[in-house]
């Protein structure tokens, strides 16, 4: 049965695109085999997107439902925006993993299961009734049974020094081997990693790389698989590359932002899902003078934010909605302190806790208008991973420029999605200017500090740093005059002072990029979308522009101000629709604001959107034909 | 700038005044607080742009508009995390954060206690009136039992906190208490406070004219409170009363007041400002069964929060070099796009250097760690299963027929061998089935006519899982847990038979074992 046949009778299928869905327990280090495959796909030349599915619970009981961790890659020799609507490939390392992920799976997919795993319990802890390898309710599916765990403790026999459960450990190492052969792919770079990652115990790596090479080899020595599959590099632009997710890019653009205005970075945060990543991301870096403080709650974070932004440092808070909810009276404080800081939301989904893990774009309107008072303040929002970057650099240069608080509205998909970045040469990054009055001593003749004297152009007040002598004043939450900023109940001062406030956001539309479009200047429709659902909504009209149909694409990525030009570039359109991972927020604040008629695309799953989902909407508000 | 010249000048009082007209209630005791603070001010020696003043909400929290320095009106209960911020930012400044019994215990108790826990370098000044005065009236989380307010018509009826035992809980390392109304020991107290360098604590008795008027009478008439004030300081005796005639004893555990009269001086207890037993000794002393301790409880000396955190900062550039962004970007696999002509070669490097690498992030982390996690020892059990070999088990030597043979001499051999299990082979004593009582029962017995006239191939298993002789035992446990195997049989490289286990023999196996580890 296990006749030996050479690797030159397989027959290679060319393929555009893959998209591999890796699934198993939450112990069974899916995350780590999907981000191997993810790396040397990348270093192949491929371009790439990824996105990870934790289960809610950390430990949530083996084999079950709710313990099922997913990763998916989307590779392909065309350039790739989103992470695949439905997977062709699913590595099912259990029960569990197999029914969770099934729905997903494209029709007539490939299905690699360990079989070893299909044990009675394991089959009712998922809640199969009969064994779907054995009935006929993978008909249709392509199916490779593969008994992973025998095979592998066989191999890795001769690693006496380890326990059986550290050599069933490295079984998703075996699972990578044999997608490794599928699709022709080298094993040198996980190899390099595995004794990079191991160092200290060569013994992990070298069963790591024997249970990866049984894999691969059995690929190359059984029938089991009858077709290897290859997907040529993509024709990205020159340069250097590596992957980053969304916080990772977040973090860096942070961390270039303080650098690129000469102060330290101070991070404030409490640790929630799924924003802790950015604090884990930035605590090591502490040579580029990066201040983290994890605060005792989210209160304390956005506060110790405050002081940090009194004296003198970029400020950063990172959280997710319920964390906004408890930090709204602070950033209130913050707002008319009018100190400049950074309000990062990685948003979930909601309301309340809702679900931690997966991803929403429903916190618009919070940030927006959830807050007493009037509370006007810029927000933006990254559309890919990389963009976090960007988007970190530009919420740093409009906090500084108007002297305010920026939201910076991420999402789950982004965070913990990856995709190719061409890092940037930091010297080519322009500086983000900061002034700050000087001091004299008293007694000069000077005239007394005016804490909300404005910039005659952007109304910003000087950022004076307590150390500063003869510029002493005092800062509040109670309302105030204008200049002195002392406490004033002056219906006419309160007044003043919240136009001022409003109009200084506003005239941030002078500093930011006009809105562009992707396709024709008029068309029939136009797709409106914010956020993470960028490479979703690009690539649907893409495939209808192709198709012939009469659509365009904006994509914005500054919600308040919007850009100046939004308006105009909207008359040009017959219809337009907003799709949203929200009940409708974005085309609210457009109605409202620009006086636009627009339609909503609503959806509420948590899931990201997909393709064929846009595209289906797209053909719906055309017209077939 | 320089602060040489900061040196050089002397500040008055005057300088500290801000421009604010104060507006507390005629007769309030923050009047002297802020008067005191005032005075000690110039005294310290801390330049006025160096000096900050934090607050949250209630009456004591308008105390920054009234000093001319930099300043914070801040929002309920949160001046502590602002003044945490602050001194990361800027560890150069002296803080005072002036909070109040309900801005400080109730709804910004969680950062009072952080903001001592962590020993950031800040002057904590609460305000006890024991009441809520800026809302008007209500019992606060001091209030004794029984106060009768607006919100407490009958009396409250909650236990009151003690301000001095919630910072020795947060392992406060400076702790004192002092009084509104008695100048001369508040200023005292408030610059000790100002010397101690880490979180100082400052509990000032304070008096609400308005609300709560007689709360402190008997500590602050003038007359009789020298009899009710135990003015403590360090490595004297704690004596105390107008004539100096009361001291302090310990009773076991229990302080108690004593004539001097009565007791010889050296019974006496010594302040000891180091002693963290006597200072929550001295905080649990409340009068009026007690005087009251006024004056430092508590001076010890720990790192401060930020001078730690910034002291990272340096040795992480100490040790690595000011952070370059390049090297930040680049610090993960990287691969090279070059122009595309033929099929180009990628190279992947590494320009990551130990630790420049972000972490990887998600759930895996946990799994990495448990692969990485320093040498397990394994139970004796576990270890015996893996560490022997199916060999130990002594399988039985199997018992074959060839693949020829029939199914009545078949049979015929397992009733004569007493067996339940047989293993089939081919002419060159390969194992090529197995045939077991299961067999029987389900695909023979009854179905079959002529058991002489059928071949054993018909009704074996063919290609049965196997073992070989030096694999653990685990795997061949492993193997009947997830197949519900009976059997399993060993064979060579050759693929000939040379054992069966049964499962039988492991649980007999492991019987025994375990019998041999609980002796
Ligand atoms: S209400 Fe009480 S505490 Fe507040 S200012 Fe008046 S007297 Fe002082």
């Amino acid at each position: 049965m296990t006749d030996r046949v050479s690797a030159e009778t397989y027959e290679v299928e060319e393929l555009e695109s893959v998209a591999i869905r890796f699934a198993g327990d939450s112990g069974d280090g899916m995350q780590l085999t999907g981000t191997q495959f993810t790396n040397t796909s990348a270093v192949f030349g491929n371009d790439i997107s990824t996105m990870p599915d934790f289960p809610a619970e950390i430990r949530a009981p083996a084999g079950t439902l709710a313990g099922v961790s997913g990763f998916q890659v989307h590779f392909s020799s065309r350039n790739v925006l989103t992470p695949g609507d439905a997977p062709q490939v699913l590595v099912a390392m259990n029960p569990a993993a197999l029914k969770a992920s099934l729905p997903e799976l494209e029709r007539a997919g490939t299905i690699i299961v360990n079989t070893d795993a299909f044990t009675k319990q394991n089959l009712s802890k998922a809640g199969y009734g009969s064994n779907p390898l054995e009935d006929d309710s993978l008909e249709g599916y392509q199916v490779l049974a593969v008994p992973m765990t025998s095979l592998n403790r066989e191999a890795l026999a001769g690693f006496k020094e380890l326990t059986n459960k550290e050599r069933d450990r490295c079984q998703n190492f075996f699972a990578l081997g044999m997608v490794f052969w599928m699709f022709d792919r080298s094993m040198d770079t996980t190899r390099d990693w595995l004794f990079k990652k191991f160092a200290r115990k060569p013994i992990i790596a070298e069963a790591n790389l024997k249970a990866m090479e049984t894999g691969y080899f059995l690929g190359e020595t059984t029938e089991t698989f009858q077709q290897r599959y290859n997907v040529r590099p993509a024709a990205l632009p020159p340069g250097t590359y590596r992957k980053v997710t969304g916080n990772e890019a977040l973090s860096m653009g942070l961390v270039t932002a303080a650098q690129k205005m000469g102060k330290p970075l101070f991070y404030g945060s409490y640790p929630i899902t799924p924003a802790s990543d950015i604090l884990h991301s930035l605590a090591p870096l502490r040579h580029f003078d990066v201040r983290t403080f994890q605060a005792e709650d989210e209160i304390a974070a956005i506060c110790a934010v405050i002081g940090a932004a009194f004296g003198g440092a970029l400020a950063v808070t990172g959280t997710s909605g319920p964390g906004i909810a408890l930090k709204s009276e602070a950033i209130n404080l913050a707002l008319t302190l009018e100190l400049p800081m950074i309000v990062v939301n990685v948003q979930r989904g909601g309301p309340s806790t809702g679900l931690p893990t997966k991803t929403e774009q429903a916190d618009l309107l919070q940030a927006m208008f959830g807050r007493n008072g009037e509370s006007p303040l810029p927000i933006v929002a990254p559309a890919t991973p990389s963009d976090c970057f960007e988007m970190a650099l530009e919420a740093a240069r409009l906090a500084v420029r108007a002297m305010t608080p920026v939201f910076l509205l991420s999402e789950g998909f982004l965070a913990n999605s990856a995709e190719p970045w061409q890092a940037p040469r930091a010297e080519d990054i322009p500086e983000i200017s900061v002034k700050h009055p000087q001091g004299h001593r008293n007694g000069n003749g000077h005239s007394p500090f005016l804490p909300y004297e404005r910039d005659p152009e952007t109304l910003a007040r000087p950022w004076a740093l307590p150390g500063t002598p003869g510029l002493e004043h005092r800062l509040g939450g109670l309302s105030k005059a204008p200049l002195t900023g002392n406490v004033s109940y002056d219906p006419e001062h309160n007044e003043q002072m919240i136009s001022e406030r409003a109009e200084k956001v506003a005239r941030l539309a002078g500093v930011i990029p006009e809105q562009d479009v992707f396709g024709a200047a008029e068309a029939e429709l136009l797709m409106l979308s914010w956020g993470g659902t960028f490479g979703v909504v690009r690539s649907a009209v893409a495939s209808a522009q192709r198709a012939g149909r009469s659509v365009a694409h904006a994509h914005l990525r500054y919600l308040n101000p919007f850009p100046r030009n939004l308006g105009d570039v909207l008359k040009r359109y017959r219809k337009i629709l907003v799709p949203e991972l929200n009940s409708g927020q974005l085309a609210l604040l457009l109605r409202s604001k620009l006086g636009v008629e627009v339609e909503t695309y609503a959806n509420l799953s948590a899931r990201p959107l997909k393709i064929a989902e846009v595209r289906d909407v797209i053909n719906a508000n055309l017209g077939r034909g | 700038m320089s602060t040489a010249a900061t040196e050089e000048i002397t500040l008055t009082r005057k300088d500290f005044v801000s421009d604010q007209t104060v507006r507390w209630c005629p007769g309030c005791g923050d009047y002297s607080i802020l008067a005191q603070m005032q005075r000690v001010l110039p005294a310290t020696g801390v330049a006025k742009e160096k000096t900050v003043f934090i607050s949250g909400i209630g009456c004591s929290s308008r105390f920054p508009y009234y000093m001319n320095t930099y300043g914070i009106h801040s929002i309920h209960g949160r001046a502590p995390a602002l003044a945490t911020g602050l001194a990361i930012a800027n560890p150069d400044l002296t803080i005072w954060v002036i909070t109040g019994d309900g801005d400080g215990l109730s709804i910004g108790g969680n950062h009072l206690l952080h903001a001592i826990r962590r020993n950031v370098n800040l002057n904590i000044v609460l305000f006890n009136n024991r009441i809520y005065g800026l809302t008007k009236g209500q019992y606060s989380p001091t209030s004794r039992p029984g106060t009768v307010t607006k919100s407490s018509p009958m009396g409250s009826v909650e236990q009151p906190l003690n301000p001095i035992a919630v910072a020795m809980a947060a392992e406060a390392t400076f702790v004192a208490r002092s009084i509104d109304s008695h100048p001369q020991h508040l200023a005292a107290t408030l610059e000790r406070a100002a010397e101690h360098k880490g979180a100082s604590f400052l509990e000032i008795y304070q008096n609400c004219v308005i609300f709560n008027p007689n709360e402190w009478t008997d500590l602050s008439d003038r007359k009789n409170r020298d009899d009710s004030i135990l003015y403590l300081e360090h490595g004297k005796h704690m004596i105390f009363g107008k004539d100096r005639d009361k001291g302090i004893r310990l009773n076991g555990f229990t302080p108690e007041v004593v004539s001097l009269d009565e007791v010889d001086l050296d019974d006496i207890l010594v302040h000891d400002a180091t002693s963290k037993p006597l200072a929550s000794i001295l905080g649990s002393m409340e009068f009026p069964d007690y005087p009251a301790a006024m004056g430092v409880i508590r001076d010890v000396r720990k790192p401060d929060y930020a001078g730690e955190l910034i002291g990272q900062v340096q040795t992480a550039q100490e040790q690595r070099g000011a952070g370059d962004l390049n090297q930040l970007y680049l610090a993960a696999d990287l691969w090279t796009v070059e122009e595309r002509e033929e099929a180009e070669e990628r190279e992947i490097t590494s320009l990551a250097s130990d630790g420049d690498e972000m972490p990887i992030t998600g759930l895996d982390e946990e799994y990495i760690d448990e692969m990485d996690k320093p040498e397990e020892v394994l139970s004796d059990f576990q270890d015996l299963l893996v560490t022997n070999t199916l060999a130990e088990l002594n399988p039985k030597v199997p018992i074959t027929v060839g693949k020829r043979s029939s199914l009545a001499r078949t049979v015929r051999q397992m009733n004569q061998h007493n067996i339940g299990c047989m293993l089939v082979t081919d002419e060159e004593n390969r194992l090529v089935g197995i045939f077991t009582e299961w067999d029987v029962l389900n695909r023979v017995a009854g179905l079959v006519d002529d058991l002489t006239q059928e071949t054993i191939t018909d009704y074996m298993t063919a290609d049965p899982l196997t073992l070989k002789e030096d694999l653990p035992i685990a795997q061949a446990l492993n193997l009947m847990s997830i197949h519900g195997f009976r059997h399993l049989p060993l064979v060579d490289d050759g693929g000939q038979p040379t054992g069966i286990v049964s499962f039988r023999d492991v649980v007999g196996y492991l019987n025994e074992a375990l019998e041999d580890m609980t002796d």
